[in-house]
């Protein structure tokens, strides 16, 4: 009888050895205090839908999240007529008493921009390496004339819509996020606020022609 | 006859090398310019491969499909002049892409003469035959060097078995020579009614048992090495080790709440618009099979419903989520927080999940049991430099323990100081 005590003692105990390891992820003492019985973060709402509640919906157009301050809200349409226009948007960060911490714009730069763009903001960031890396299309170099000459309003129009084959970036940065990488953008580009604002001034004209063309065609 | 074919196949062969690798060199002097330049103002939309459509069309072959070469010169510096004049060519190019060309009005014919051939040379792959003589013979091998505990219980087993076996003959032999001798030996017992061998079998039973069920007993509900099967075999290996794409740019939500964030289909796609193909290194699965990268890019199409040979139509409000399987799964019961240990306690990515860097698919690293938190809480160190810009300011009001390190009482404050340890930290 001992026996066969301590061999099942045995034949269970490697049993309990093999859970837990691999592709199986085991059991647990208390189910119920190890499985949540709220919804968890990233868990299926598809039960949620079923009885009519849209947990992963867009918001509607115009929503500004909570803490956001209202100055960053931007409502142009994802159209030519919104690229022409976002050309006379201000930098709600350029005015006197904003606050900006340009560390915090420096490492969201990094995250999320140099990958493509080049910690040195010359286009020219791992994925692309020179046309040897993995992306196939070469990403806009910001020490270019061109991209000194463009207004913060339409880089943050394309960091908000996408331009070309760069995504939407709506999604990871919040608008005031996208103005800081902005402004640490245009500050890298030289000559800091006063260039960018000669360069607004100058493409401001060209914005509103463009703005009129584009109302006009339709 | 096949060695012989052999001979010609190879010298064949070398003469092709040598004559591309100098017609390689010839063209790289004339081409730095046209290939400055295509980077530069065309690459942005065009595919420098020639082959693939991005946001412009694929460019091989564009000189032979303009019948007029001064059209096309024209078209490229000012394309919408050329539409505008009723160009037949024009129109039709126009219609390609929904995205409308950039003007270049400063390029002279010399430098679009260079572009051109810079296509022409790249797409028809002269270049690249050049560039493949020259890093030929990927570094291949690395012989596989598994160990196999299993192979070495079996040899353990076959020798204890060998050396028991050994035992019994040498006590059968000296019972015979004792036999012979006329000495009296005590009368042997049966194996299995020898009181101490059944001793000795069940101690030793239950110390094995004991440990094993104990063991398992405590790693209940514990997951190291946790490695699922994922929808789509996604490298962490290619991504942020051969790529580095930084944590961040998927997990950012590490840096700001509680989860560290299962990135959406749409930043997927952000790179995976352009990057249709896979071209690294070979991908195996944790069993050896070889994985076809190009394929599981498909699969996000899928997911994504994004046409390659349609980009433009792509509508990202219409992608399904992907149902990645959870790896780190913590007992509803503690409460764990990503932008506490990453943003404020500095604490890199890799000192709880591993080499990620290094990890094809990912498997769990650390145990994630309590021992392994508080053991973390009580050797780490908390920057109390609170006089530098380094140090967390909100550490400036333990005086008490800032009057410590002053007076020498205290060297450095760990995080079990400030509370690290308290039950409710975790649990409440």
């Amino acid at each position: 009888m001992n026996k066969y005590i301590v061999i099942a003692t045995v034949a269970f105990s490697a049993m309990a050895a093999g859970c837990g390891a691999d592709s199986n992820p085991g059991r647990s003492y208390m189910p119920d205090m190890t499985y949540s019985r709220a919804y968890e973060t990233y868990a299926s709402t598809a039960d949620l839908e079923k009885e009519g509640v849209f947990y992963n919906r867009k918001p509607v157009p115009g929503t500004v999240a909570r803490g956001e301050d209202a100055e960053f809200a931007f409502n142009l349409p994802h159209d030519s007529v919104g690229y022409a226009q976002s050309a006379v948007l201000k930098n709600p960060l350029d005015s006197a008493g904003a606050k900006m911490d340009m560390k915090e714009a420096e490492r969201l730069y990094l995250v999320n921009c140099g990958i493509c763009h080049g910690a040195k903001l010359d286009g020219n960031g791992p994925l692309f390496n020179g046309g040897d890396g993995p992306y196939t299309a070469a990403p806009k170099n910001f020490m270019a004339a061109d991209m000194k000459a463009l207004p913060a309003g339409t880089m943050f129009y394309s960091v908000t819509y996408g331009k070309g084959q760069m995504g939407s970036y709506a999604s990871q940065l919040s608008p005031k996020q996208r103005w800081e990488i902005i402004t640490f953008i245009k500050s890298k580009q030289g000559g800091g606020a006063a260039a960018s604002g000669a360069a607004t001034d100058s493409t401001k004209a060209a914005g509103a022609a463009v703005a009129a063309d584009a109302t006009a065609k339709k | 006859m096949t060695i012989s074919k052999y001979i010609i196949n190879r010298f064949f062969l070398i003469i092709l090398t040598l004559f591309t690798l100098s017609r390689f060199n010839s063209i790289a002097a004339q081409d730095a310019d046209g290939k400055q330049l295509f980077l530069s103002k065309c690459a942005s939309c065009h595919a420098p491969d020639m082959k693939t459509n991005s946001t412009g069309p694929a460019l091989f072959g564009v000189e032979s499909q303009w019948e007029d070469k001064g059209k096309l010169h024209e078209w490229i510096r000012n394309n919408q002049k050329l539409i505008a004049s009723g160009y037949p060519k024009a129109v039709e190019v126009s219609k390609l892409t929904s995205s409308t060309m950039q003007t270049f009005p400063d390029l002279t014919d010399p430098q679009i003469d260079a572009i051109l051939k810079y296509i022409d040379d790249k797409g028809s792959g002269i270049l690249d035959a050049g560039k493949n003589g020259n890093t030929n013979g990927p570094a291949t091998g690395g012989s596989d060097s598994s160990q196999h505990p299993l192979l070495y219980g079996i040899i353990t087993l076959i020798l204890a078995l060998a050396a028991l076996i050994l035992i019994f003959v040498n006590k059968n032999l000296r019972k015979i020579s004792d036999d012979t001798e006329g000495k009296k030996s005590p009368e042997a017992v049966p194996f299995l009614q020898n009181k101490i061998y059944l001793a000795t079998a069940a101690i030793l039973l239950f110390i094995i048992g004991g440990y094993f069920t104990t063991k398992a007993m405590i790693n209940m509900n514990r997951q190291k090495n946790y490695e699922p099967r994922q929808p789509i075999f996604y490298s962490h290996k290619v991504h942020a080790g051969i790529n580095q794409i930084n944590c961040l740019y998927c997990h950012g939500n590490a840096w700001e709440s509680k989860t560290a964030a299962v990135p959406s289909v749409n930043v997927c796609m952000n790179c995976h618009k352009t990057i249709q193909k896979y071209n690294g290194p070979e991908l195996k699965d944790k069993y050896g099979n070889p994985v076809d990268g190009t394929a599981e890019i498909a699969k996000l199409y899928e997911y994504a419903g994004f046409n390659p040979q349609n980009p433009d139509a792509w509508d990202p409000n219409k992608a399904k989520p992907i149902d990645w399987v959870k790896i780190h799964n913590l007992p509803d019961h503690v409460y764990f927080n990503h932008s506490q240990h990453v943003r404020v306690g500095n604490v890199q990515c890799q000192t709880c999940h591993g080499e990620i860097t290094q990890m094809d698919e990912v498997h769990q690293f650390a145990e994630l049991s309590m021992g392994w938190c508080v053991n973390c809480h009580r050797q780490t160190k908390v920057n109390f430099n609170v006089d530098s810009t380094s140090g967390n300011q909100f550490y400036s009001i333990y005086e008490k323990f800032h009057n410590d390190i002053k007076s020498g009482k205290m060297d450095s404050v760990t995080v079990k100081d400030i509370g690290g340890l308290e039950c409710q930290k975790c649990h409440y």
